[in-house]
């Protein structure tokens, strides 16, 4: 093996701190996308009256919060941990904000920053016990799941609350009400709704946080080697506490979001949105053992997921077809991830 | 040759990993009722041979016999038992269940030792731990679990590799009978050891296998720790002038040590006062459980230790120093390119800037830099870190901790599973980074890397630290091999009495 260094002097190696959307990454991404148009044109075909930039408009919507709460999920799933009550803190978030200003009275211009306050004490909560007391992330957070599943019961008292009909009797002022509301108005020709908009600004600046910046490039580096991350002594711990308190307050920014659009909020929403949303991270391209996702993976994740949804809503009898469908999605994704993997690999 | 009819044939064995060469056609016999020594340098071939014999891996070429008869150590893998330094077997389950498990029965119920493998335990000491969890017995007692589940299955051939490096004395006596009992049964085995002074007091012969041959078969008077350090280290070093040459003049040797500590003491090592000055590559030396990889781990902050410590006075070390660990898995990160993997240790201001945004252009020639000053073979910055070849890896490694600029770089065992030319690459980069006035201390287990990079050793042994050996007082590596073994020898001895 002749090991001499053979770098002529002009021909000097190129760089990118893309390194990692490199190549197979970057098909990875195309092959979601382009599973995204073929699955629009199977609709398309099964049913002409599909194409209606109105349809294409409410998938964006339902997609929103899932997706910022994937895009938060992608963040502890890249430092390679799990949060599994992002969903229950979706709906705390909705509920204690519900109960702080709609039955107490307090401005919603201070009860939603109280309300993600919360989400940060959570976020911390979670990664404190992680990384100081070592107790695993899929433990801790089913354990939050569950402690926020019960606060959210006992603050709201097992109750639905609407700001349009105050249980005082007492109407909110109109102010407030309309700024609420105007979080997530709809608009246009289309009756687009500005969630769509968060969600676009959410990704934006995850995504720079992510893929261009320091945080993210050390994010990145303790989720592919934890250990060798500690004995270069990086920031570990400070990290992945900062990933579960995204995690949380993206949760809880998606439950507020979603409280302005439905305008009412139970003590169970949010729950049944954990799966879906770990599916959209994984149909994404993140990997479950750290150190790889992509915030536009993850976006395609959540849109596929939300047009499958809607298509087969639409078309289908029952709601059974959606399950079935997001089930099959999920393992077909992580199947061809890896039947690639190994394709690369063995070529290689 | 005619392979031997009992026992053991090993004939023109060579394993090939890609381009590496770790068995280069090596022959050997092992007769039964001996306990044949293996001893060499790292990445010699020793650990390939030892998982060939036990069917982990198969040759390139090459033929095994047992008996007489060709022998495949994959199919047939009942034959061998392996004893490792940590015992693979189930903490979970008790010593008893350990010893029955994979001989279980074809009934449904939860299996039972037979009157056979109690007997078994009996012999061997575990009758009463036979019931207790495995997880919470001592190494030992794992370790004759592990032998007693071989003598249970009638493995013919028991590999013992570095079985003893974390028992006490007394232990290490126990075993070594346990050893000698298992080659008067007609079995054969095979110790494979660091340590000299046990291959000379326990085999009869001892191998010594280097760049994937058997080198020297000695036994009898021939056998003693001297000459087999001798052995050890002989290939190549001949021509080969000590390192230290420029490094050790250019250092002032009046100035004031850089690199300080005192009374500096940890689980490990006592009491140690260690200096160095600016300039200098120190070495330390020992085998696995003398103290040495615990004490320059204490000096990168990983090791609980007490005492007096400071770089150019100031006792925060902090950045000053950088760490290397001793396997790349622990230092590269296979999610990300060469490039990254090279700038991965430093932040704001070198990469990023204002809101930890990335300086894009600034790393791109900050990596390229790397490259080119750190002597790395790749085509270009952006491939995965695992295109590279092991030494270029290896090369990757230490340059992550060098682009940090510390004036403590803390190696340990820097060249290991490397070729020869990023061998002497690597060292060429330790040198030149000494040379600019900072302090490299390695860890190290052999004599020949010392002489090659270090200008001066420290021997440790149980905890202790030798006096200062100067390498440019050493005309031949052998005599260098040969103090080694003697500091070793009287600081062993300094502890037991």
């Amino acid at each position: 093996m002749s090991s001499d260094v053979t770098q002529a002097p002009g021909e000097s190696p190129t760089f990118s701190s893309l390194g990692r959307a490199s190549l197979a990454i970057a098909a990875r991404i195309g092959g979601l996308f382009a599973a995204v148009i073929v699955v629009a044109v199977i609709f398309l075909l099964i049913n002409p009256h599909f194409a209606n930039p109105n349809l294409a408009v409410s998938i964006l919507r339902a997609m929103s919060s899932v997706a910022i709460m994937a895009i938060g999920l992608t963040l502890v799933i890249v430092v390679g941990e799990i949060d599994l009550s992002f969903g229950a803190m979706y709906g705390l978030a909705a509920n204690s904000l519900a109960v702080m200003w709609v039955v107490h009275g307090i401005p919603v211009y201070l009860a939603i920053p109280l309300s993600l306050a919360v989400a940060a004490v959570v976020g911390l909560f979670n990664g404190f016990l992680v990384t100081s007391l070592k107790i695993p992330s899929f433990i801790v957070t089913l354990g939050s799941y569950n402690l926020l599943y019960g606060l959210s019961l006992w603050v709201s008292n097992s109750g639905t609350f609407n700001p349009n009909y105050p249980p005082s009797g007492k109407d909110l002022p109109q102010g407030q009400l309309d700024f609420f509301i105007g979080l997530t108005q709809s608009f246009g020709k289309y009756q687009l709704s500005v969630e769509v908009f968060w969600m676009l600004g959410v990704a934006i600046v995850v995504g720079f946080l992510l893929h261009r910046s320091l945080f993210g490039f050390r994010l990145m580096a303790i989720g592919g080697n934890p250990e060798a991350a500690k004995l270069a002594r990086l920031p570990v711990k400070r990290y992945k506490i900062t990933a579960f308190i995204l995690c949380s307050v993206l949760a809880a920014i998606a439950g507020i979001l979603d409280f302005s659009f439905i305008q009412t909020s139970q003590p169970d929403i949010g729950l049944s949105q954990t799966f879906p949303v770990f599916a959209a991270v994984i149909i994404g391209g993140a990997s479950l053992s750290g150190g790889k996702g992509t915030i536009i993976g993850t976006l395609g994740g959540a849109l596929l997921l939300a047009e499958l949804q809607i298509g087969l809503a639409l078309l289908s009898p029952g709601p059974h077809v959606q399950q079935i469908f997001l089930g099959a999605v999920t393992i077909i994704a992580v199947a061809l991830d890896l039947l690639l993997t190994n394709l690369r690999k063995s070529r290689a | 040759m005619i392979a031997a009819d009992v026992g053991i044939g090993l004939r023109g064995l060579t394993k090939r990993y890609g381009s590496t060469v770790a068995l280069n056609g090596l022959d050997l016999d092992i007769a039964p009722g001996e306990i044949l020594g293996v001893a060499g340098p790292n990445g010699a071939g020793k650990s390939t041979l030892v998982r060939m014999i036990g069917g982990e891996e198969s040759p390139t070429s090459g033929t095994l016999t047992l008996d007489g008869q060709p022998w495949s150590p994959t199919a047939q893998w009942n034959v061998v038992s392996i004893v490792h330094q940590e015992p693979q077997l189930f903490p979970n389950l008790t010593v008893a269940e350990n010893v029955v498990a994979g001989r279980e029965s074809g009934r449904a119920a939860w299996p039972k030792p037979s009157g056979g493998d109690l007997q078994i335990m009996d012999a061997m000491g575990l009758g009463p731990v036979r019931d207790s969890r495995l997880g919470e017995c001592s190494l030992a007692m794992q370790q004759r679990t592990e032998i007693a589940r071989a003598v249970a299955r009638d493995a013919r051939v028991f590999l013992f590799d570095e079985p003893n490096s974390a028992l006490t004395d007394a232990e290490s006596d126990e075993l070594f009978r346990e050893m000698r009992k298992l080659a008067e049964s007609g079995r054969v085995v095979v110790l494979v050891t660091h340590r000299l002074g046990d291959l000379v007091k326990h085999c009869a012969r001892v191998a010594v296998v280097r760049d994937g041959r058997v080198r020297a078969i000695l036994s009898g008077d021939a056998l003693t720790e001297d000459s087999l350090a001798r052995q050890l280290v002989t290939e190549g070093a001949g021509g080969g002038s000590p390192a230290s040459s420029g490094a050790a003049s250019g250092a002032d040797a009046d100035a004031a040590p850089m690199f300080l500590a005192r009374r500096w003491t940890g689980a490990a090592f006592h009491a140690i006062d260690f200096s160095a000055r600016g300039g200098q590559i120190v070495a330390l030396m020992g085998v696995e459980g003398s103290g040495a990889r615990e004490l320059l781990r204490s000096f990168a902050g990983l090791e609980r230790a007490s005492g007096d410590i400071a770089i150019r006075g100031a006792a925060d070390l902090g950045r000053l120093r950088a760490y290397v660990p001793a396997t790349r898995a622990l230092s590269l990160y296979s999610n990300f390119s060469v490039g990254e993997n090279l700038l991965v240790r430093l932040g704001v201001p070198d990469i990023a800037g204002r809101l930890l945004a990335l300086r894009r252009n600034r790393m791109e020639a900050l990596a390229r830099e790397s490259v080119r000053r750190f002597l790395i073979k790749t085509p270009t910055t952006a491939i995965p870190i695992r295109a590279l070849s092991g030494g270029n890896q290896q090369k990757v490694a230490i340059a992550q901790a060098l682009n940090c600029s510390p004036e403590l770089l803390l190696l340990e065992e820097p060249t290991r599973g490397v070729d020869i030319h990023s061998k002497n690459e690597i060292y060429h980069l330790l040198r030149d980074y000494a040379a600019s006035g900072k302090v490299v201390v390695i860890f190290c287990t052999e004599v020949l890397e010392i002489f090659e990079v270090a200008d001066c050793a420290h021997v440790v042994a149980e905890g202790r630290l030798s006096r200062q050996l100067t390498i440019a007082d050493y005309r031949h590596v052998e005599q260098l091999a040969t103090d080694v073994a003697k500091l070793e020898q009287r600081l062993n001895a300094a502890s037991a009495a």
